[in-house]
Formats: structure tokens, C-alpha cells, sequence
């Protein structure tokens, strides 16, 4: 279970404050397919990265399973994404060094898992997001979609608990999108993981039990949708 | 910690396989050149320092010398010293001498010098000058009337000795007349020419010691003797050995005879080599640190992204500084590679100092110190730039 109380988020950058969130609060259960909508500029990467640990809000705070995340160290914090987050970034962030399936692998090479294993189970998620003739290229010479696929790759390669994703689809074309939402659905659906993601496309929403939407850093509107009743 | 190193070499392996190769020779390069200036300058200054100690050992002194009790002037019963001295173990040649301060004439030119009175047996058994022969032969047993004189002492015609005692031009088979401190004047043939390249050596001359002993009315008596021992660089125990067998009068090791001169050339080297060290060493941090650091900061946003997908910064931090390991590795090797062909170029055309051709030495306590400190600058160099930037804000790495 997620929970989110009063998150705020201000940047300061010299004399000027942004307050990209301004008092955010939410329930998510676990084993729910949550989508975020909002304007550009309303929040969602920033409530995601918070909810990813990647960042600490201002004021506020977010609980995970009945624990203050905020509280972990450094390092626990790192244990803690290593071990049950999976984060698909808005710029997908591949390392350019490696290959696709070594991308999606390092996190499976650090929670100890066998050569033979993480190999095996390596190509088997990139054939599951389309690019299993695509394993060993490298970031430059892969397209857009591409590498937005081996990002999600490396976010669900693990099975985590919780993933994040934010605008998974971005650059995907509709036939992709739906087959990657399809993968989503029965992840969340098969292992009950909690999901959250953020989307620009209406017909997204067919997928999400729920739907938070952002207006400038606040709740605009919280709905459930077909998914969910 | 074993699944740490893992991804740590994973990710330092990939880097490397993968990332700029101009940089990756370059940095190794420039740690081998580091290493070669590290190493280099040592190996020279072993070099004067090993072509001074087999000098003085060959020529001048032998590797101990034994000397008259203080305030004797000549050692009394020589023979029976000598035997005594011969007898012990490891000692493998002894040869009293005599020395006294003349005056040669030739040709109505004259020098002051020293004049050596030997028994020519003894004298091969300790030194090497009669392989030095330039001309002419060294002295035998009898040769009451004949002398071998040092190539500056018998000097060249028409060149004086710019301050050193030379006759200028004696050739073999001339007679010098030679004036003793009691004004005893004698005629002396010269039988051979000397070259040791030794200073004091090559502006002496010596005959036997029965022509001596009867200008100065001595009878077996010697100003000192010098002692061969089986191998070099073991004087301090051979001079405690001869000491523990009895013997009463002065021994020296040839260290203690060549001091002053030689110890503060060999001070003034040293040095140079710790300020050539520590300049090196400090290029080589700054150098190594440059490049790597700027590596790493090129590295910020993979690092950031590293960090958000739940890889501990110390496994990031272990992949560079494995990085590092491994260029400082390839850094050595290439820095002994390129050590040896200078070495090996300079042992075929060694290096000509006053004392003689100098060969380098390379000492494998410098080589040790050099690869420990190259290796232990690489990994600071390494490891705080990458500590820097594994500690930064995740998204601040990842976004700007
Ligand atoms: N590091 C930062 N420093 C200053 N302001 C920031 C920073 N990151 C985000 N902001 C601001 O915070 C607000 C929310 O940004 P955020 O990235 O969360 O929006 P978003 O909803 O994800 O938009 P988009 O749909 O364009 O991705 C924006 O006004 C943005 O300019
Ligand atoms: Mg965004």
C-alpha cells in the first residue's frame, strides 16, 4: 500500500520558488493499476520520482507499506529501489555503454541472480516488449521506442512489487502502446503488482482501475474507472 | 559483497571495453612514462654509485684495508700479519704496501705524486690494475729497478695536467728519476702504462717493494694492506670477522676510506632523485587525476541513473576505481617495457662519468616503490572523483 500525505514539492532555484506539488494526498491499494493525468507542468514526474524514492518532498510524507520511506538512509533507500521498485523514466535514462539486455540486467547481476538465469530471463523480457532481435544493440542504435522498451524492460525484468512508469508510451505508436499496456495488465494482474503510471492518452484509462489527475500541483480529480469497479 | 564486485567489474569491464579508446591509451601512456621517469633516474644514480664502489674496490683500496695502529706509521711484521689475514675465512687475496709522497723528473719536467711499493703477486690477488695495462706490462716479482705509472701521471706531450701531476709524454722504456722524502734520488725504468680512469690511481705509479723497503731502510713493514674478500658488498661483516680474529690494528672498509668525496656526490644525487621523484609523482597525480576525473564527470548522468535503479554507490565508486586498477596495470607493464629498451640502450652505450662508463642499475626495491606509488596515486585519483559524484543528488545527476 501506498500513501501519500500532504506531499508537497518546492525547487528553489535562487530567489524564485516553484511549487510543483502543493499538498498531495492518496491511497493506493496493493495490486492497483493506477494512471496520473494532468497539464504539462502539473506535477506528475515529480510525484513519481518521490513515490520512486528518487527524490524527498518538502513537507509531507509518503508511506509504503505502513513505512515512512523517507526515514530510510541512503542506502536503504537504494535497497529499497533495487528490491521493490521497478521506474520507467520519462527519458527512458539507458546507460549508453551497455547493450539492451545488459541494460536491463544490471539490477539482476546486483540482487545476486545466476548468469545462466538473468541471461535467460534478460531476453525474455525484450522479446516480451518487442525487441528480441534487438538484444545486443546499443543505445545509438536503437530509436526512440526502442529504448523507451528496453527502459520498461529493465523496470519490470526484476518483478517488482511496485512499478513506476512515467508516460511509458510516449513514443510508441498505438499497436505498441496497447501491447505494452496488455504486458502491464497482466503483470499487475498475475503477480497483483501495484502500478502507477502516467499518461497523456485518453484511451489509457480503459487499463487504470483509477485515475488521479493533476492541476498544478494539486488533486484536480480522482476518479475509478472501468478497470477498477 | 562477492554480487558487489561483480556488478563493480561488470560495469569497470564494460567501460572500458566500450569507452573512448584515445583516452584509455592515452592515460596508459602517460603512467608509463611516469614509471620510466620514476625508475630511470634511480637506476643511473645505482649506476655511479656501483662504477664508483667496483672503482675503489679494484683499484684503490681492495673491499677492506687494514692500516697502522694510531700513531704507527708503518705496519711492523707485515708478513706475519699478512699470513695471519690469509688464513681467515672468506679472505681471498691480501697485499701489503708501501706508499710514500716523490717527486718524479722527467725530461726536466717534474710532478708530485705517490709512489706504491708492492710484491706485483700479492697486488694481483686484491687488484685489477694489471688488467688495465695501456702499454707495456705490469711489474714482477724482482723488478727492483722498473715501474708502472698511471696513464695521467705519464700524461701526453705537450698537455699539461690542467692541475693534475703529469709528466707529459713518459712512454715505456724511458727513465724517470724519482726523489724520495729522505732526498734519496733513484732512476727507474718504466715497464707500463696504467689506465683505470680512477684519478688517484692514474696519477700513481708503483714498483716493488723491495726497491722502496731499501730507499727508506724498512724491513718488513708496510703503510697498510689491502684485503680482497670472496664477494663484494659484505664489508661490514668480513671487517667485524677480522676484528674478531685478533687483529690489533686499523681496519677499514673501503666505504670508510672513499667517504667525504664520493658520500657527498652520492648525497647530492640522492637529492635530485627525491625532488625528480616527487615532481614525478606529482605530475602523475595531477595527470591521472585530470583525465580520470574528467571522465568521471562525463559519466554523471550514468551514475545518477546507476544510483535510481538500486546500484549502492560504493559498487559504482569499486567500478572506477577497478578501472583505474586496471590502467595503472597496463600503465606499468608498458612503463617496464619501455624502462628496459632504455636500460638495455644504455648498458650498450653506457653513460661516460669521470669515474668511468657507467652501466644503470635497476633495483628492484625502486621498481616496487615506483609500481606501488603509481598505484596508490591511480586510486585516489581515482576514487574521489567518483566518490564526488556518487554522493550528488540522483536527479541532479540524471537531469542537468
Ligand atoms: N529541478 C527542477 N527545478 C525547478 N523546477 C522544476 C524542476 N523540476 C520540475 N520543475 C518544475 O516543477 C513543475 C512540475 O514539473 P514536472 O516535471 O513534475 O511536470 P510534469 O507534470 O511531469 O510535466 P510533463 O508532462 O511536461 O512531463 C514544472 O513547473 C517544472 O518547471
Ligand atoms: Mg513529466
Amino acid at each position: 500500500m501506498i500513501v501519500a500525505e500532504e506531499v508537497t514539492r518546492v525547487y528553489r532555484m535562487g530567489k524564485v520558488e516553484v511549487r510543483a506539488l502543493k499538498g498531495v494526498s492518496f491511497t493506493i491499494a496493493d495490486g492497483e493499476f493506477v494512471g496520473i493525468t494532468g497539464a504539462s507542468g502539473s506535477g506528475k514526474s515529480t510525484l513519481l520520482h518521490i513515490l520512486g524514492l528518487l527524490d524527498r518532498p518538502t513537507s509531507g510524507r509518503v508511506l509504503i507499506n505502513g513505512r515512512n520511506v523517507q526515514k530510510l538512509s541512503d542506502r536503504q533507500q537504494t535497497l529499497f529501489r533495487l528490491n521493490r521498485l521497478g521506474y520507467v523514466f520519462q527519458d527512458y535514462a539507458l546507460i549508453p555503454e551497455l547493450t539492451a539486455i545488459e541494460n536491463v540486467i544490471v539490477t539482476s547481476l546486483a540482487r545476486g541472480v545466476s548468469e545462466k538465469e538473468y541471461l535467460k530471463r534478460g531476453a525474455e523480457v525484450l522479446r516480451e516488449v518487442g525487441l528480441g532481435d534487438r538484444i545486443n544493440h546499443r543505445q545509438s542504435e536503437l530509436s526512440g521506442g526502442e529504448q523507451q522498451r528496453v527502459a520498461i524492460a529493465r523496470a519490470i525484468v526484476n518483478k517488482p512489487s511496485i512499478l513506476l512508469a512515467d508516460e511509458p508510451c510516449a513514443n510508441l505508436d498505438s499497436e505498441t502502446s496497447k501491447s505494452i499496456l496488455d504486458l502491464f495488465k497482466q503483470l499487475n494482474e498475475d503477480l497483483n503488482q501495484t502500478i502507477v503510471m502516467v499518461s497523456h492518452e485518453k484511451w489509457h484509462e480503459r487499463y487504470f482501475c483509477r485515475i488521479i489527475d493533476l492541476k498544478d500541483g494539486l488533486i484536480n480529480s480522482m476518479r475509478e474507472c472501468d478497470a477498477g469497479r | 559483497m562477492l554480487e558487489n564486485l561483480r556488478v563493480a567489474s561488470f560495469l569497470a569491464f564494460k567501460q572500458v571495453q566500450r569507452g573512448s579508446k584515445g583516452t584509455l591509451i592515452l592515460t596508459i601512456m602517460i603512467i608509463a612514462l611516469v614509471f620510466v621517469n620514476l625508475v630511470f633516474l634511480p637506476s643511473i644514480i645505482s649506476g655511479v654509485i656501483e662504477t664508483f664502489n667496483t672503482q675503489s674496490i679494484n683499484f684503490n683500496y681492495g673491499n677492506l684495508v687494514i692500516e697502522p695502529r694510531e700513531g704507527d706509521q708503518y705496519i711492523s711484521d707485515a708478513d706475519t700479519l699478512q699470513k695471519k689475514v690469509e688464513r681467515i675465512p672468506g679472505i681471498v687475496g691480501t697485499s701489503p704496501r708501501i706508499s710514500t709522497g716523490v717527486t718524479y723528473f722527467y725530461k726536466g719536467r717534474d710532478a708530485r705524486s705517490t709512489l706504491y711499493g708492492i710484491n706485483p703477486q700479492d697486488e694481483r690477488s686484491v687488484t685489477t690494475i694489471h688488467e688495465n695495462m695501456v702499454r707495456g706490462e705490469f711489474l714482477s716479482a724482482g723488478d727492483t729497478d722498473k715501474i708502472v705509472m698511471g696513464a695521467t701521471l705519464a700524461g701526453t706531450e705537450g698537455e699539461a695536467g690542467g692541475g693534475l701531476p703529469t709528466l707529459q709524454g713518459v712512454q715505456v722504456g724511458d727513465s724517470v728519476e724519482v726523489a724520495f722524502p729522505n732526498g734519496e734520488r733513484r732512476t727507474f725504468q718504466v715497464k707500463g702504462i696504467y689506465e683505470t680512469q680512477s684519478i688517484g690511481v692514474d696519477t700513481s705509479a708503483f714498483t716493488t717493494t723491495g726497491a722502496v723497503a731499501q730507499v727508506l731502510g724498512l724491513e718488513n713493514q708496510a703503510s697498510e694492506i689491502l684485503v680482497k674478500t670472496a664477494v663484494n658488498g659484505q664489508e661490514e661483516m668480513y671487517r667485524t670477522r677480522l676484528l674478531s680474529y685478533g687483529i690489533q690494528q686499523q681496519v677499514f672498509t673501503f666505504r670508510q676510506k672513499a667517504a667525504g668525496f664520493v658520500d657527498q656526490a652520492i648525497q647530492s644525487f640522492e637529492i635530485i632523485n627525491a625532488i625528480s621523484t616527487l615532481v614525478s609523482l606529482i605530475i602523475a597525480v595531477v595527470v591521472v587525476f585530470i583525465v580520470i576525473f574528467i571522465n568521471t564527470v562525463n559519466k554523471r548522468r550514468q551514475i545518477g541513473i546507476l544510483k535510481a535503479i538500486g546500484i549502492d554507490k560504493q559498487i559504482i565508486i569499486n567500478s572506477y576505481v577497478l578501472q583505474v586498477l586496471f590502467i595503472a596495470t597496463l600503465g606499468a607493464l608498458v612503463g617496464i617495457v619501455l624502462t628496459s629498451g632504455v636500460i638495455y640502450y644504455l648498458t650498450i652505450n653506457p653513460l661516460v662519468f669521470p669515474g668511468g662508463p657507467v652501466f644503470p642499475v635497476v633495483e628492484p626495491a625502486t621498481v616496487a616503490r615506483s609500481i606501488a606509488s603509481l598505484f596508490a596515486v591511480s586510486i585516489v585519483a581515482g576514487y574521489i572523483p567518483a566518490w564526488k559524484t556518487a554522493r550528488e543528488d540522483i536527479l541532479d545527476a540524471i537531469q542537468r
